[in-house]
């Protein structure tokens, strides 16, 4: 690996933790972990919980202490969220184990967000995991385990990841401001905690950029914050409480098309922007549970498998 | 205006089609004025072909007329108080008569209409006035009775060639309009039978001096059913009859999660209520639940369900229909796609990148996207992640608007490489205290399915450990720092050697290799 090209590269890459000693939270997930690594061998395993808070660094981790030296050739990365079909991946698949494996005791095979893929497709990845039993093991990663179909949870040794507690972030972030020989106030830190809900790659990037603008201070951190929430959303929202669907529609479909923002995303980020209205006072309670039942009811129209971006259309027609 | 306002035809001769029909009409009309009595006329056909131009011209002829429309309650009461009393008295002007006009009459039904049947049974049976009707359905069970006590008339679907020739003769000679013949004639033939709808389109598309051409045409419309998703969407926004939107929602070919994105698109453009819209929308969200489960279920029977949701259930959020014309667009999500495809390109590309090199989803990539646009205000943030992504120059500008500046470029360059020539004076060592080590040779078993591997290359290019530092002090500063980053690339192993220190054999079997495997490891 060419150390000099992670030094320059961005924060969340360069202290991406190596080994499993160096992960950051998920103790009970680790020791299980290295217990396979002592053992030489593992089971299929599924890494399900949130963004950022270690599925990736883990695997990979975990990947480099057992296979050992020879881990680039018999390891393989897939996501299989992206629209290359689940033909690509199968293909990927089976041109990765259909070769033995070499200088290690087995191949992996690490797929990112399984969760989505069509069940069609979760049923042809089993059917892949079954053939190449002998050859490969699977880490398959996913923000919600109960969007994988049963065939292949029960294939698969489950391990939950939970946020990051707010405490061994902020460690973190200090390692890594001071690595970085960056001053920090104590009060900046813990706000990055707070808005970061346990991810970890949110807290490095928002620290980042926060030093990128000269230094880390509470202020610094809270035009970062205010800066990359976008003010599409503040606009859209408040365009369909004053009763303009038209507009409000319109910077949806931008936000969603141009910037390519998942629906997940926009869910919550209305859910912020209403919650801090009510937090400011600026909404009566009873608007605001209005607001709260018609967001959550789309969050869960969204995860039932219906079209995000029609799904928010709907939602804003309830602000009006 | 309207130009199907504008251009209604004023005399029989002038409606286009319907020959035969005009006759009898003409005839109808005739004998009423010679004081003999005729059945009601009840004309059916489908929308657009001359229903209710043909009634305003007979209405014409008489000196007084009363019309009712479908979208008016009618109660038995309201029909009894309004038709009931001037259907049996005779104007106050000698033998001039009262002509009643009813439309979509195979609309009156349910609850809203309790008794409307049989009020307008009676009405024909006893009415000493001539009545005209319209519907769009000869065998709605509505009609049954009615059909007993009128005269049925039959209006046919318009022939395309008529419709071309109303289009070019009356509409656009008048609006002193040139177009296209030949997309003229598809827009005709697309109509399917409809003038009006021909009509609505020629005016959406040339009005204000917009040029009919096949592009323009696709916009308005898909392919050659687009007229049926216009109408349906139509039906659905317009009519308050679930029998209708019913019927249109059955007749419809398109995809339905299409229409759905019609009607979707629609609903804030004619619905004015925000309370409407409200409705209509979470009808619009219920729909396209059930297509997510159908998707997920792989059970087609839930499909029912959605087009209810997207078709009576948004039909129904409307207290009454709005009397205004509108014209249905293609969604706008649609076409900010096509807008936006450049930008969402490179938006994927830049994503891409990321995806390879920070292991992340393209979707997680596009949340990091802010923070990288802080960042990149800084110079020299801006230029590390620019180099560890190798992005191009135009992608960089994706995130700021400024180039960044030679100063800072030489800068950085030279830190790393001086990072480079550090990391490298390390790997010297590191090979000579002989980490660089060679691949264990394969398993026998392995060799029928592995064909792209040969362990003989690792073991005649790498026989000694000794040569290893020789050949490694062979090479460039700058090969070496190729090899460095060919190994160094994560997942991938690819290792190029400098092929003139090798044999003629070694080349030749270093083909078979492929970059499959490396030869090299650490």
């Amino acid at each position: 690996m060419i150390i000099s090209d992670i030094m320059l590269g961005p924060w969340v890459e360069k202290y991406r933790p190596q080994t499993l000693d160096d992960v950051v939270g998920q103790t009970h997930i680790v020791s299980r972990l290295k217990q396979y690594v002592e053992e030489g061998s593992m089971p299929n395993l599924m890494f399900t919980g949130p963004a950022g808070v270690g599925k990736t660094t883990s695997a990979l981790a975990l990947v480099k202490a057992i296979l050992g030296e020879y881990w680039r050739q018999n390891f393989l990365e897939l996501n299989a969220s992206d629209a290359r079909g689940i033909e690509t991946v199968r293909t990927n698949i089976k041109n990765f184990c259909r070769l033995k494996p070499v200088g290690a005791p087995f191949r992996i095979i690490f797929l990112d967000e399984v969760d989505n893929m069509t069940k069609d497709a979760q049923h042809a990845l089993r059917r892949e995991m079954e053939m190449y039993t002998k050859t490969a093991s699977f880490i398959l990663s996913c923000n919600y385990s109960s969007k994988i179909i049963d065939p292949i949870q029960s294939r698969c040794a489950i391990f939950r990841f939970t946020p990051i507690k707010g405490e061994e972030i902020a460690n973190r972030l200090k390692y890594i401001a001071e690595a970085e020989g960056c001053q920090y106030e104590d009060e900046a830190i813990n706000t990055i905690v707070n808005f970061a809900e346990g991810d970890m790659r949110k807290s490095v990037n928002m620290l980042q950029s926060a030093a990128s603008t000269g230094s880390i201070t509470e202020d610094h951190v809270f035009e970062v914050v205010s800066k990359a929430k976008p003010q599409e959303i503040k606009k859209m929202v408040n365009a369909a409480l004053m009763g303009d669907f038209m507009k409000s529609r319109d910077i949806l479909r931008e936000v969603m098309i141009l910037q390519g923002t998942s629906g997940e995303d926009m869910v919550n980020q209305i859910y912020q922007d209403v919650s801090g209205r009510v937090m400011q006072g600026k909404m009566d309670g009873e608007v605001y549970m209005n607001l709260i039942g018609a967001i959550a009811e789309t969050d869960f129209r969204i995860r039932e498998g219906a079209n995000p971006r029609i799904q928010l259309e709907a939602l804003l027609a309830k602000f009006l | 205006m309207l130009w199907t306002d504008k251009y209604r035809p004023k005399r029989f001769e002038d409606v286009a089609g319907n020959v035969k029909q005009k006759k009898i009409i003409e005839s109808w009309v005739e004998e009423w004025k010679n004081n003999n009595p005729q059945p009601p006329l009840l004309l059916v056909g489908p929308a657009g072909t001359g229903k209710t131009t043909i009634a305003h011209i007979i209405a014409d002829e008489f000196s007084e007329y009363i019309e009712l429309n479908a979208s008016d309650k009618r109660s038995y009461d309201l029909l009894m108080s309004t038709i009931g009393e001037s259907a049996n008295t005779y104007s106050l002007f000698g033998n001039n008569r009262k002509l009643i006009i009813m439309d979509e009459v195979d609309g009156i039904h349910g609850t809203n209409d309790r008794g409307g049947t049989k009020a307008l049974n009676k009405i024909i049976k006893e009415s000493k006035q001539p009545i005209v009707m319209m519907a769009n359905d000869l065998y709605s069970n509505k009609l049954t009775t009615i059909k007993k006590n009128v005269q049925v008339i039959k209006m046919d679907k318009i022939k395309s060639p008529s419709i071309n020739k109303y289009l070019r003769d009356v509409v656009l000679k008048n609006e002193g309009i040139d177009v296209d013949k030949e997309v003229l004639m598809k827009l005709s033939k697309r109509s399917s039978g409809d003038l009006r709808s021909a009509i609505n389109t020629l005016q959406a598309l040339v009005e204000n001096g917009g040029e009919l051409t096949e592009e323009a045409l696709e916009s308005t419309s898909q392919k050659d059913n687009t007229s049926t998703i216009f109408d349906t969407v139509t039906r659905v926004l317009k009519s308050t009859n679930p029998e209708h939107v019913k019927r249109s929602m059955f007749e419809n070919t398109e995809d339905p999660t299409l229409v759905m994105e019609y009607i979707a698109e629609n609903i804030p453009r004619e619905y004015e209520k925000n309370k409407e819209i409200k409705k209509a929308y979470e009808m619009i969200s219920q729909a396209d639940l059930y297509f997510g489960r159908t998707r997920s279920s792989q059970y087609y029977g839930y499909w029912k369900y959605a087009s209810d949701f997207m078709g009576v259930g948004v039909s129904s959020s409307k207290k009454e229909t709005y009397r205004k014309y509108s014209k249905i667009i293609s969604p706008m999500s649609f076409s900010l796609m096509g807008r936006t495809r450049g930008k969402r390109a490179m938006r994927d590309a830049i994503a891409l990148k990321m995806e390879e090199k920070m292991h992340v989803s393209l979707q997680l990539a596009y949340t990091i996207f802010p923070y990288f646009e802080i960042m990149f205000e800084n110079d020299e943030t801006a230029w590390e992640i620019s180099d560890f992504l190798e992005l191009e120059d135009d992608e960089i500008k994706f995130f700021r608007k400024k180039k960044i500046p030679k100063g800072v470029i030489t800068k950085m360059e030279k830190i790393k490489a001086e990072m480079r020539e550090e990391e490298k004076e390390e790997w010297r060592n590191k090979i000579k205290d002989g980490i660089f080590r060679e691949i264990p040779p394969q398993d026998s078993e392995n060799e029928e399915e592995n064909v792209n591997f040969d362990s003989d290359i690792v073991e005649e290019s790498s026989p000694h450990n000794a040569t290893v530092v020789d050949i490694f002090d062979d090479f460039s500063d700058e090969e070496l720092d190729e090899i460095a980053s060919e190994l160094s690339t994560d997942g991938k192993s690819k290792t190029k050697l400098r092929n003139d220190s090798k044999s003629k054999k070694e080349k030749d079997e270093e083909k078979l290799d492929k970059g499959q495997t490396t030869l090299f490891s650490f």
